[in-house]
């Protein structure tokens, strides 16, 4: 039983998740691209979607994402005062909160879905942000609860 | 409750107005103890109205899934009003579309049913099961049942529908005509049972909505059913994009299942007809008590209760709670 769980442990901290990533055009992308042309190191384990305002970000695409086997969900956008649109991220965190709430509800780890505000000078703060979702998914495993099953003919 | 009589003469001096289409109300069901919608549009039609602690339907979805159809050209469109008779919870939904715009106040012509509760249809059936035809009423905390020649007397809270026993609204709060005596408001609502299953750990949740979801058939009769799904496009129906796939299973369903509630989010008036509409009794207010619950705490926010009000998401305040945010 205590080999079963150690095995257990272990495939939970080896997988590499991927994780689905939709950062705005304006702040967390172009962040995520000062990580990158600054040489900052961080877990490859991102896929990102760039969308023009984190309030473009509708609930049906976090459903989707986990469905299609991402183990994790990351919406990044501007600071609060910051927006390009001047609302879109006021917006998107009050539809994000209630939807964390409910996913957790329903038994999904809040750990998969995550928000964070990156402005287009936190290159650094990008890789913190990832770094923490790494670890946070890695913590809860694989998701498998609802993911879309795949049909071979 | 209301007297049978004031009931069908309002409806007969309503229907009988030049800026009244149609009447919708509620008459004996064809079988068991239900009662169904009627839809009025001569004034002898409004004989067979009833209102009895059976009618559980929720009317004001009648008057958004109307379909429009195209006028031909060079007629007007029938812009004559709909009346319709609203208990205390329908009335919420009425507010809740005209928060949202979904018609103007001048198309719909409310008459109000002040409401002591409604009963839930499975717990009666399950007393009383294989019943042609019977009678529900209510006298005092009684529920009379009457079928074949017999009467029984039900204790009032055996019976009753789960979410008239937390109603905060049983006077509807919009009416142009009120068909009977205001109600006290006889419950309130401490949001145990939602507790009880934030409580479950996370492995409990889901094996506890793994199960439910799996038994959903997709027949989409909740999303039918309420009065607050009326988008003529809906995402579920639509091809490009296919949010989620028609087939069947534990992953389609969940995905259905959250979208359905989160759509729900902020406008849900808890009238419990999805739930009602269910016939794999899968415990959808649960779900939408999570985000009335939610919406409520976080936002300060009870949907249908202020048409003057803004829908909650489509505003915001910069002090929203943004400690879950990186």
């Amino acid at each position: 039983m205590a080999e079963a769980t150690k095995t257990a442990e272990a495939t939970k901290t080896d997988f590499e998740p991927n994780i689905v990533a939709f950062l705005c055009n304006w702040c967390s992308y172009a962040g995520a691209d000062l990580a990158g042309t600054s040489r900052i190191q961080y877990p490859p384990n991102v896929r990102v979607i760039r969308v023009m305002c984190s309030g473009r970000v509708n609930p049906l695409f976090i459903m989707n994402a986990l469905q299609q086997g991402a183990d994790g969900v990351l919406i990044s956008g501007c600071h609060p005062g910051d927006c390009h649109y001047m609302q879109g991220n006021y917006f998107a965190r009050r539809r994000f909160n209630l939807m964390r709430n409910f996913l957790e509800y329903v038994g999904i780890e809040p750990e998969r879905v995550r928000m964070s505000w990156v402005s287009a000078s936190e290159g650094a703060k990008w890789k913190g942000v990832i770094e923490e979702v790494v670890e946070g998914i890695k913590s809860v495993g694989p998701m498998d609860s609802f993911k879309r099953r795949q049909l071979n003919w | 409750m209301v007297d049978i009589t004031k009931l069908r003469d309002i409806a007969k001096e309503v229907i009988s107005r030049d800026d009244v289409r149609q009447v919708i109300g509620y008459r004996p069901g064809t079988y068991g103890f239900r009662a169904r919608p009627a839809f009025v549009l001569e004034p002898a039609d409004a004989d067979e109205l009833i209102f009895s602690p059976a009618c559980i339907n929720n009317l004001a979805t009648y008057i958004v899934i109307e379909e429009k159809l195209p006028v031909p050209r060079g007629q007007e469109p029938d812009s004559r009003k709909v009346a319709v008779m609203v208990k205390g919870c329908d009335s919420r939904a009425i507010i809740q579309q005209l928060e949202e715009k979904a018609y103007d106040r001048d198309h719909v012509l409310v008459l109000g049913i002040p409401c002591e509760g409604v009963v839930d249809m499975d717990k009666v059936n399950a007393r009383f099961p294989n019943v042609d035809k019977g009678d529900i009423a209510l006298e005092g905390d009684k529920f009379v049942i009457s079928f074949n020649g017999t009467k029984e007397e039900v204790a009032k809270d055996e019976l009753l529908a789960d979410k008239c026993k937390r109603c905060r609204y049983p006077t509807p709060l919009v009416s142009d005509e009120m068909l009977g005596d205001e109600v006290e408001r006889f419950a309130d609502d401490d949001f145990s049972d939602v507790e009880v299953l934030e409580k479950k750990s996370r492995d409990e949740k889901w094996a506890y909505w793994e199960e439910k979801f799996s038994r959903c058939a997709r027949c989409y009769a909740c999303r039918n059913a309420c009065p607050m799904c009326y988008c003529e496009d809906c995402v579920l129906t639509r091809l490009e994009p296919m949010w989620m796939r028609r087939s069947v299973d534990i992953s389609e369903n969940t995905a259905y299942h959250i979208a359905r509630a989160y759509h729900l989010a902020g406008r849900c008036i808890q009238c419990g007809a999805c739930e009602q509409a269910c016939p794999m009794d899968i415990p959808l207010m649960d779900l939408n008590r999570k985000f009335y619950k939610d919406v409520r705490e976080l936002f300060d926010y009870e949907p249908g209760t202020d048409a003057e009000q803004p829908p909650l998401l489509s505003t915001f305040s910069v002090d929203d709670r943004e400690d879950f945010i990186l």
